[in-house]
């Protein structure tokens, strides 16, 4: 019996041992696998908000009526509309409110059918009406409707002739109508114009696009339309499968694409948690690319066949906020509650000079160095380089315990420190980053006087949501990623007052709200970047939140791949080019 | 007879001892009895090492921070790196030093395992001397209720508990207590029903003591053996799924002192280098060796306890 | 016979509803805002935060949401996995089989490996086989199960490369969900031999080989312990001795007489046995990235997502009552002097 076993071993062991490969001819010449980690939330394009979803969605199953050539952000190139509207060539109204779009003749959906301007309609109107709960719709609402929302809390407040006059067919153009002129409008076409065929999503029981029946499809739940785990779009692959056991997405390539049909026949993109198991398929050659934290990046240098692209820029920031209005209620954190050494008032961040203490007592370089092995750069504010506006050369903050004990010194008329102070900041679990830039923190503060005390507590995402909903956060980190790439869409979220982190942590300044109005109407470039240098001046002079960092991303693949490019604000790869040779 | 039923191992009741003067020498001779098994000598030596760590820490390993449990960090670096000057033990993902982890983890291990088993034990002699001594439909209803705890996979029970009371060593400790709690309660209902049917107690009661008197001087007393060999089993065992819940992300918190937190912090470091896999071996054996005594030595110990109290299975040793 | 084992099904239903109750009621803990961090995932999404609890009634009490979840039950809904994706049973149905299999093959090393290591302990008692599987049974009770996992993972697979995570390879699993693969069973190993894919079947074994590993060895160690001395305890008795003394073969003497009656503390065993089985694979499978309802389970725990948790929870309570009644059936049909109450 022992020595059955013993032979079972071997055959076992020896089975194993031969896909053991080394230098390596391409495997799989034909399929393209990606491992990352976190599967799509849905593959509906008026559904998904999550990266995981969006690399499938864009651009590589459907497609929008602009696109970008390459890495570059600023200019678009013609894909659905056959020109890119401009001023110049007139599709863009000198009033900046009317954007046409000719639409290109020819184009095959997955399922044969060919696409028409109606078709690019009724996708929009279903991006915009569908507008779920947490959902993208706000995105091309707000500039069109000129609303965020289609609803105030159950009551609906758009009705179908508002949303249907902002998008008409006028022959073979697809003509939009602002409610507001938006220099960004372009780039949010590029990112979210998605187009599906009506005659599809109406036989499979979604909206037929009629004005009646709207209501009924908004605000859907997760699996409530077959678009959910079923894409039909003129990308160059379209959906074979989506495994959520497996969690695996499956693509095949559209012959009937518009352009040349794409080099690879299959694209494979898999959830895989353990980054162990990411490494090792990228080793044996049965993944060609996989997703690397930072973090892990040691742990896959020097791999034979393997190429390491970094540096690659990124529209992301990860920032640390302050509360300047705590809720001072059953609040763990904020210790005594008061300014007597053991807590902290709920209007503590309230006062400027105690912001700029923590901001000038954050080590920025040390944080780059050690939580993104030296790949990020320092931000002056949110707008961020790769964003028209941004300036390097405008003033930020820098790590200076003495300027950052000058500044505790005059917090709060001296009390700060001759009381010293005492509280907690929360960080969400897995987020190593983060957890780095709050010890930071805590290190450097408490150096400079020993009756400062910082705690930091990490907490699980429902509980930090919790925190963060009842305004009971003190200084927390979060960060925000690109939905399109103007400076408008950072800007808004981090200094409007009616901005995501103001509303949370009670910041207001009418001033910022008036110079983002200004640029978001502008759709001169010249003028925008002055106004949105002010707007940076506003971000250092206010320092509403600590702007930490600007990472800088990293992909790993084997060396067998090729046309691989970057582009910032696709969700993972565009594949169309991509070969394994 | 129905046929056993039980989450642990099968604990053998003991006898009650013998009251008066041959206690003396009972104990006497459970003590050698003891002494001359090696590996119930071994296990109290290695529970000994561990007692001695835990309160010599602030010694062993000077805490530099306000919370002596968390675990001081030169740096912020991801890497971790190896055993070397400054660091005997090395140091784990983003720095945090494993020797000061292990000394102070002996400490959380035993705060932990501790009040695990007094909660449980505390929840047991309220239900289970209620249950056991009462009977009828009391004992019914709370029998029931351990059944349907002992029901839900354990693992799963204290996940979903420290989810959703959110994670900290508080939480992890009551959401395992949630699930020692009807295995102690079994066992104590167990004895009672036993202990309360013999001479002496139904003689007290004869004499009219009071219940609550006749529970405390008769009844308790002669549970604590099998208490005691339930739970020097059981101490291994709770710090084993205290280490699990901090593995899965939902005890201590990070940089907290404790065993299960280095190990998981070691999880993405298992494969080392692309060059050599045993790179961070550290990261996972050093803790890991630490669990292993520790639970090494408390299955010794309880198997001793079991062994000396039990003399029933002494023929087979 | 048949009136205990229907009393004991009869505790099926009652063990449901308990179960569902205690899960609801952890509820009570829960704030709608947290309970909402199912749906939310950015901190894009935050405003839409008391949308969401409106839309997914969040904000009712928990005893509410209990009602609610009943009647769905009665009309035989589930529920929908937020984590899943998919309806709590389709989950269900389709991460079951993997930790039948995984299950089903510990239980048959456990069994094999345990009994014949503790057999053969007993018989060669204080010798150096007795001492080595003593000490390994010791050590398989105090390492952690995931402790043991990593270490075998970090040499296994770190370092020779021979036995992998997860349930397939890639080129496997491909296969596996193509047109060309016909799914009998859901045990990949056995629909592999009745597809006549042999190679999938070695890929199936050889991503089978660690998580079983790590499964056995701490159950294994308990029943190697149980074994030894139950079977030593057997020696011992007047009947064992009296065939010795008739002559008979050392092995005819373990085998016919001492053997069966040893292995009645094992059947009892059985069902603890299985418990440790259910528990242990929760962790193994997280550990191994396998895709059972054990890794399903806890990732469904760590996000709140309730129909899920109740769903898994209700599917293993019935399985560890069914396997408690089987071993005590067992126990009953192996020993004539065990009457069922």
């Amino acid at each position: 019996m022992a020595a059955l076993f013993l032979a079972g071993v071997l055959i076992v062991l020896t089975s194993g041992a031969g896909t053991r490969v080394a230098g390596q001819s391409v495997k799989n010449p034909d399929t393209f696998v990606t491992l990352r980690y976190g599967d799509p939330e849905s593959l509906d394009p008026a559904y998904q908000y999550d990266t995981a979803s969006y690399e499938i969605v864009y651009p590589n199953v459907y497609e929008t009526l602009i696109g970008y050539n390459g890495s570059v952000l600023s200019t678009y190139v013609p894909r659905l509309s056959t020109e890119v509207p401009s001023l110049a060539n007139h599709l863009i109204s000198a009033d900046g409110l009317t954007y046409t779009f000719p639409i290109r003749q020819g184009v095959k959906f997955h399922d044969g059918t060919t696409m028409t301007p109606e078709d690019v309609r009724y996708s929009v109107l279903r991006f915009m009406l569908q507008d779920r709960d947490g959902g993208p719709s706000w995105l091309l609402l707000s500039p069109l409707v000129g609303k965020e929302s289609t609803r105030d809390g159950d009551k609906i407040v758009v009705t179908y002739a508002d949303a249907a006059k902002t998008v008409t067919v006028q022959g073979n153009n697809v003509v939009f109508h602002l409610a507001h002129p938006y220099g960004a409008f372009l780039s949010i076409v590029a990112a979210w114009s998605f187009v599906m065929p009506k005659a599809w999503a109406a036989a499979h029981g979604d909206w037929d696009g009629s004005a009646g029946t709207w209501q009924k499809f908004n605000n859907p739940k997760l699996q409530d339309r077959y678009a959910f785990d079923h894409m039909n779009g003129t990308g160059p692959f379209k959906l074979v499968s989506w495994d959520r056991q497996a969690k695996e997405v499956i693509l095949a390539r559209h012959d009937g694409y518009w352009r040349a049909p794409a080099r690879l026949s299959r694209v494979v993109i898999r959830d895989v948690a353990e980054f162990s198991n990411r490494r090792l398929q990228l080793q044996q050659g049965d993944a060609d690319l996989v997703e690397v934290d930072r973090a892990d990046q040691s742990k896959v240098m020097g791999m034979a066949d393997v190429a390491i692209r970094d540096d690659l820029p990124r529209l992301l920031i990860q920032v640390l906020h302050f509360n300047f209005k705590i809720d001072p209620t059953a609040n763990p954190d904020i210790g005594s509650g008061k300014l007597d050494g053991s807590g902290i008032p709920p209007d503590f961040f309230s006062d400027v000079h105690v912001r700029k203490a923590f901001a000038y007592a954050f080590d920025y370089g040390t944080f780059i160095r050690d939580a993104y092995r030296g790949k990020a750069i320092q931000p002056s504010g949110p707008i961020i380089q790769g964003l028209l506006g941004y300036d390097p050369s405008l003033p930020k903050y820098t790590f200076d315990k003495n300027k950052a004990a000058a500044e505790f010194k005059e917090a709060w008329g001296g009390n700060v420190w001759s009381t010293g102070f005492k509280f907690t900041l929360t960080f969400n679990t897995g987020n190593a980053a983060r957890q780095i830039g709050a010890q930071i923190i805590k290190d450097s503060v408490e150096s400079l006087n020993p009756k400062f005390k910082v705690d930091i507590r990490n907490l699980q995402w429902s509980s930090f949501l919790q925190l963060t909903n009842a305004h009971k956060g003190t200084l927390y980190a979060l960060g925000w990623a690109v939905d399109y790439p103007d400076p408008d869409d950072f800007a808004q979220p981090f200094l409007s007052s009616k901005g995501d982190y103001p509303q949370r942590n009670s910041y207001s300044n009418p001033e910022a709200d008036r110079l983002i109005q200004q640029a978001a109407a502008s759709s001169d470039p010249a003028k925008r970047k002055a106004l949105y240098k002010q707007l940076t001046e506003i971000a250092y002079n206010d320092v509403p939140s600590i702007w930490a960092a600007q990472p800088t991303a990293f992909k790993v693949m084997r060396s067998w791949v090729r046309g691989w490019y970057w582009n910032t604000v696709y969700g993972g790869e565009d594949y169309y080019p991509l070969s394994k040779q | 007879m129905t046929a056993v039923r039980s989450s642990t191992p099968a604990i053998p009741l003991s006898r009650a001892p013998r009251a008066g003067r041959t206690v003396e020498t009972g104990w006497h001779r459970t003590l050698r009895r003891f002494r001359r098994n090696p590996l119930s000598v071994l296990g109290a030596v290695i529970i000994a090492f561990f007692v001695v760590l835990a309160l010599l820490a602030p010694f062993l390993a000077h805490p530099t921070e306000r919370n002596p449990f968390m675990i001081p960090h030169s740096g912020y670096a991801s890497d971790p790196h190896p055993p070397g000057p400054g660091h005997p033990f090395g140091t784990t993902e983003e720095q945090f030093d494993l020797y000061y982890g292990v000394i102070w983890g002996s400490r959380t291990a035993f705060v932990v395992a501790l009040s695990v088993v007094a909660t449980a034990v505390v929840i047991a002699l309220l239900l289970g001397s209620i249950s056991g001594y009462y009977g009828g439909p009391l004992d019914e209803l709370v029998m029931r209720v351990t059944d349907i705890f002992l029901a839900f996979p354990h693992l799963i029970l204290a996940v979903v508990i420290v989810a959703v009371l959110g994670q900290s060593v508080r939480n992890a400790v009551i959401a395992i207590a949630v699930v020692e709690w009807p295995t102690y309660t079994r066992l104590l209902r167990g004895e009672f029903l036993r202990v309360r049917d013999m001479e002496y107690v139904q003689a007290a009661r004869a004499l009219g003591g009071g219940d609550p008197h006749i529970i405390a001087r008769h009844v308790i007393p002669n549970t604590i053996y099998p208490m005691l060999i339930l739970a020097s089993l059981n101490m291994g065992g709770i710090v084993i799924t205290f280490a699990a819940l901090s593995f899965l992300g939902l005890g201590a918190p990070i940089g907290y002192a404790d065993w299960g937190q280095l190990i998981s912090l070691s999880h993405n470091w298992i494969v080392g280098t692309a060059g050599d896999p045993f790179t961070f071996w550290y990261t996972l054996i050093v803790p890991g060796t630490a669990i292993f005594l520790f639970v090494l030595g408390w299955n010794l110990l309880g198997d001793a306890f079991r062994d000396v109290f039990d003399p029933r299975l002494q023929g087979s040793r | 016979m048949t009136g205990f084992i229907l009393r004991r099904l009869l505790l099926l239903p009652f063990v449901a509803l308990g179960v569902s109750v205690l899960i609801f009621s952890l509820l009570q803990f829960l704030t709608p805002a947290m309970r909402a961090s199912l749906y939310i995932h950015d901190p894009k999404q935050l405003n839409a935060l008391p949308d969401i609890i409106r839309k997914f009634h969040l904000d009712r009490p928990a005893y509410v949401q209990y009602w609610e979840w009943l009647k769905q039950v009665a009309h035989g809904d589930l529920g929908w996995s937020e984590t899943a994706r998919e309806p709590v049973a389709d989950a269900i149905r389709g991460y079951f089989p993997a930790t039948l299999e995984l299950g089903a093959y510990s239980f048959a090393c456990i069994l094999a490996l345990g009994i014949w290591l503790g057999t053969q302990s007993a018989v060669h008692k204080d010798r150096l086989l007795d001492h080595v599987s003593r000490f390994t049974s010791i050590s398989g009770a105090s390492l952690p199960t995931f402790v043991w996992g990593l270490l075998l993972l970090m040499v296994f697979y770190g370092h020779f490369g021979w036995f992998p995570p997860d349930r397939l390879s890639l080129a496997a699993g491909l296969f596996v969900r193509s047109p060309g693969f016909h799914p009998h069973t859901g045990l990949m190993t056995i629909d592999a031999l009745l597809n006549r894919q042999w190679w999938i079947f070695w890929d199936a074994v050889r991503h089978l080989v660690l998580p079983v590993a790590t499964l056995t060895y701490f159950l294994t160690a308990v029943l190697v312990r149980i074994t030894r001395s139950s079977m030593l305890e057997t020696l011992r008795t007047d009947y064992v001795r009296t065939a010795r003394a008739k002559g008979l073969a050392q092995r005819t003497v373990v085998d016919k007489h001492a053997r069966r009656n040893a292995l009645i503390p094992v059947i009892t065993l059985a069902g603890l046995l299985f418990v440790g089985l259910l528990s242990g694979v929760v962790i193994t499978e997280t550990v191994f990235n396998y895709p059972g309802i054990g890794r399903w389970g806890v990732s469904a725990s760590q996000q709140l997502d309730i129909p899920a948790v109740t769903g898994f929870a209700l599917i293993f309570s019935g399985l560890l009552v069914l396997g408690n009644l089987c071993a005590d059936v067992l126990y009953a049909l192996v020993d004539p002097r065990i009457r069922l109450q």
